[in-house]
């Protein structure tokens, strides 16, 4: 592992530090007295007045500026451990999955036994936040978790993690409102109980950070030097992540999700001027603090009367996708991955028969998913009336699915393509998220917007996001990590917007819930038609493009002495790749990983062509996502499960396996 | 109105075929009730499950088909069900096309944004009843109305202070159900007034801070359920909840667990909750 140092943010050293600890300080001090001077009043007679206005400071307004100070501090520490242990300037509690991870176990636990609290409450936000952690490290392991990777791995666990609560909390129906409002990070307090026990919590979590300041100094040199120098280099590392992720899961058992915080307070410390281990250890909590502080003051100032603007957690991740966009420059990944490290397991010799015998296969599975399924007198091929009775619910969600999975596998094949790397999928490139964020929008302008306008508005939205990823990483000449990382930073922002209209609670939030879980079951004609012409006017050209789409993988400098325009050509197939997405997501929801695993299939059966590969791709993709519907349907009857959660679900462990294998 | 009346010509048959009463779907947990309290043949609705908990009354007959969840109702066991008729809201039009090829559907609305619930509950229970034939629906009504003004004379009696219906998310907030929703609409047919009078959303939610319970210093609190039991008692424990006026001078009410998205039978439940909760605190 070479080329740490440079992994760090490096700005001009300002000239005065101080300066920028004053202005923070003094901001808080000015947001804190406006808040005091602005807060609302208590209509009753004098003495009453006083008597609440005396309960709500000591015991709501005190407490709650004490926790956002304490979590504040407590996910800046974090962060800026994480930062250091993994290398990696952009690792937080959010990009690493720790805070969904989290919020599943909770919701999980409230599930099975509805009484949690205490203790047991943080045990179990810490255990899920641990294994979402150590997933997202499994799965970078083999690449040296490498920053690009570890982000990636971080974002599908945590879309994965969001989409499981997400899908609990609609089967639980109105039960689990208070996981909404939680887990969008509301810090409203009642009492000082929670201030009681998260303090003395930043208060081990930063004497433990003071005592491991040598060895986090050391980790800031490549792994041979920090051992030359006598550091037990895993045994460290684990300790270092384990204290940070306890540290998180701590603060996420309290108030929630507070999104970024541990991205933004380090980068904020290196802005007031830290530079060295010990600074900046020392800096990041106190710019978290003061940050999460400033944005609840005015969440509560901005926010009408005794209510909140928004929750704090959820406007704190509005700053995650700028910051991340603001940071990318500096991140490098140090293990870049082509698609000419994936090995070639075989070539088949007749691509021609073995594409025309999955064509059978996957009219078997087509009529198989038609006919077969339980009626209400048990398990029956449907054949006769029975089946003309059925044909108009199975088909259009057959097609809706079967046509968001070829257009998912064609759009993954373009990304893995253009971008020249394997892990590229419609969900890492923040696009199906933007989609989501196009289609909050309409819920708002609406009220209820008709399937037409909310696949315009997800389209708009999706287009948007791609065009940002573009525009953003374009002046890099749309270097693979760069592309990748700007869609990061894109669904983080996405999904903040989205997570601030769930907290509402209202039926807008009911509509988003659904379209995340992903489900075919609303297909009509409508749906089926829109998958089938799409796939017709969208991936059809594709095939036309097979030239592109074997000269792009090969990099920007090859494809230009092959007289190949690269930003044009890029940007075509790129903005084909957005609309399928958008198209599917609308069928589907958001996340189901067919971008992922069809194309991968289709080459480990060992199709060369792009042409024979994308053709593949497609069968696959449009079977999978069937299967996936067929099961979604049959498996817990009557009741449905989301088909895009299902896919996810299959492609999750495939990811697994695909990242944990030697490159 | 109109398209309800062209598909009875339509359809001969439903109204031929008396001996065996229609049998009738939905969606909506709303328009549930309401075909029960009338006395429907209902043959399936959504999230039967989830109802019992949440609404509890009326009770769902064992024969009726359980189509999962409202967000993904199973139109095959809609199919298999073999409904005449088909009632549906607003809510859930997107599904009006699909529903229409298994029988006719006939849409109502109770929730309409600026509309005020009750007199749509009303009008979508008679106009149900009509369709049916069922006369209950008319006697429903005119009881329900009729309950509402005894337990209005009975409640002048009371303290005059304002009600403040909510629902506890968790330990440090709460749903408040505003003077749009049906809870609201309950309060001012009883001549109670709301405490809350600030803004709300869409059918009269919004998750709203512990903290604006000082607020309403004079108001009574009715904790309509179901709510985690956790945050209950997190909430109940804590010193902010003690020192509120409300909670010293016994002015707490948790009544039962009540679908807040409600209809008419919605409705007559939460006026007797209070009318027994009220006369329970009156007589010590």
């Amino acid at each position: 592992m070479s080329g740490t140092a440079d992994a760090f943010i490096h700005l001009r050293r300002p000239s005065m530090p101080v300066f920028y600890a004053a202005a923070f300080g003094a901001a808080c001090v000015i947001a804190f007295i406006l808040l005091l001077a602005l807060r609302p009043h208590i209509p009753a007679d004098p003495a009453t007045a006083e008597m609440l206005d005396r309960i709500l400071l000591w015991n709501s307004l005190a407490p709650r500026a004490v926790i956002a100070l304490v979590a504040g501090a407590a996910l800046g520490l974090a962060g800026a451990l994480l930062q250091r242990v993994l290398r990696n300037p952009i690792a937080d509690a959010s990009t690493l999955g720790i805070a969904s991870g989290a919020e599943l176990a909770l919701t999980l636990g409230l599930t099975f036994s509805p009484v949690l609290m205490g203790a047991s409450r943080e045990v179990v936000a810490f255990a899920g936040g641990f294994a979402a952690v150590a997933i997202v490290l499994a799965l970078s392991w083999r690449r040296g978790l490498d920053p690009v990777t570890v982000a990636i791995s971080g974002m599908i666990v945590s879309l994965i993690a969001a989409s499981l609560s997400v899908t609990l909390v609609l089967s639980r129906g109105e039960y689990a409102m208070s996981i909404h409002i939680w887990g969008a990070g509301a810090l409203s307090q009642q009492d000082w109980s929670g201030v009681l026990s998260l303090s003395p919590r930043l208060l081990i979590g930063a004497i433990a950070a003071l005592l491991l300041m040598r060895p986090l100094n050391m980790l800031a040199l490549d792994d041979s030097s920090a051992r030359s120098l006598g550091v037990a280099l895993q045994a460290t590392r684990f300790g270092i992540l384990l204290l940070a992720v306890w540290l998180s899961a701590s603060v996420t058992a309290t108030v929630g999700i507070i999104g970024f915080l541990g991205l933004a307070a380090p980068a904020a410390a290196r802005l007031c001027g830290a530079r060295t281990t010990g600074e900046i250890m020392f800096t990041a909590p106190l710019t978290g603090a003061a940050l999460l502080f400033l944005a609840d003051c005015l969440t509560q100032i901005l926010g009408p009367g005794f209510s909140d603007l928004a929750p704090t957690g959820a406007a704190t991740a509005l700053l995650g996708g700028p910051l991340l966009l603001a940071l990318l420059p500096r991140v490098h990944g140090f293990s870049p991955v082509t698609a000419a490290s994936e090995a070639i397991l075989r070539q088949i010799r007749k691509p021609a028969t073995v594409l025309i015998l999955l064509a059978i296969l996957f009219a078997f599975a087509f009529i198989a998913t038609l006919v077969i399924g339980p009626t209400d007198h048990g398990w029956s091929a449907a054949t006769g009336p029975l089946f003309f009775d059925l044909l108009p619910f199975r088909l259009p969600r057959i097609l809706a699915a079967g046509g968001a999975g070829a257009m998912l596998a064609a759009s993954g094949f373009i990304m893995q393509r253009v971008t020249g790397n394997p892990i590229a999928s419609p969900e890492v490139l923040g696009v199906s998220t933007g989609g989501g964020a196009g289609l909050t929008v309409a819920l708002f302008l609406f009220g209820f917007p008709s399937p037409p306008v909310m696949l315009a508005s997800m389209a708009l939205g999706a287009l948007a996001a791609f065009m940002v990823v573009i525009a953003v990483s374009g002046r890099a000449g749309l270097v693979a990590e760069r592309l990748l990382l700007a869609g990061i930073a894109i669904t983080a922002f996405s999904m903040a917007i989205i997570s601030m209209v769930l907290a509402q609670g209202d039926m807008r939030s009911f509509v988003l819930l659904t379209w995340i879980s992903g489900s075919t079951n609303r297909a009509g004609n409508f749906e089926a038609l829109t998958a089938m012409i799409a796939l017709v006017v969208l991936a059809a050209p594709v095939f036309g493009m097979g030239r592109w789409l074997s000269i792009l993988p090969l990099g920007a400098t090859v494809s230009k002495s092959l007289g190949l325009g690269v930003a044009a050509s890029r940007l075509l197939l790129a903005t084909i790749a957005a609309l399928m997405t958008a198209i599917a997501s609308f069928l589907v929801g958001p996340l189901s990983l067919t971008g992922l695993i069809a194309p991968h299939l289709a080459r480990l059966i060992g199709f060369q062509q792009p042409r024979h590969q994308l053709a593949a791709a497609m069968l696959i993709g449009a079977g999978v996502l069937m299967a996936a519907d067929w099961l979604s349907r049959v498996i817990i009857y009557p009741y449905q499960v989301p088909v895009g959660l299902f896919a996810a679900l299959i492609g999750g462990p495939y990811l697994l396996w695909l990242l944990g294998r030697k490159a | 109105m109109l398209s309800g009346a062209a598909a009875c010509l339509a359809m001969p048959g439903l109204l031929r075929a008396q001996n065996t009463p229609p049998r009738v779907a939905t969606l909506d947990w709303a328009f549930l009730e309401t075909l029960m309290a009338i006395g429907a043949n209902v043959v399936a609705a959504t999230e039967l499950r989830q109802f019992r908990q949440v609404a509890v009354k009326p009770d769902v007959s064992a024969g009726t088909a359980d189509l999962g969840l409202r967000g993904t109702p199973n139109f095959e066991v809609l199919q298999f069900a073999r409904p005449d008729l088909i009632f549906n809201s607003n809510f859930y039009a997107w599904a009006d096309p699909l529903m229409a090829l298994i029988a006719p559907v006939e849409s109502h609305a109770i929730y309409k944004p600026g509309e005020s619930p009750y007199p749509l509950a009303e009008q979508a229970m008679l106009a149900m009843g009509r369709r049916l034939q069922l006369d209950h629906a008319r006697r429903f009504v005119d009881e329900l109305s009729g309950r509402l003004d005894r337990y209005k004379t009975f409640l002048a009696n009371g303290d005059g202070r304002p009600v403040l219906p909510i629902n506890l998310g968790d330990a440090r907030h709460y749903r408040v159900f505003g003077s749009d929703s049906m809870f609201g609409e309950v309060l001012k047919r009883l001549g109670l007034q709301n405490a809350w009078q600030g803004a709300t959303s869409y059918s009269a939610m919004a998750p709203v801070g512990i903290e604006t319970l000082a607020s309403m210093p004079d108001a009574w609190i009715i904790f309509i359920p179901p709510h985690p039991q956790d945050a209950f008692d997190a909430l109940t424990q804590s010193a902010f909840w003690k020192a509120l006026p409300a909670v010293r001078d016994n002015r707490v009410l948790t009544i039962g667990s009540i679908n807040p998205y409600g209809a008419l039978p919605a409705a007559s439940r939460f006026a007797d909750f209070l009318a027994e909760g009220f006369a329970r605190v009156r007589n010590g």
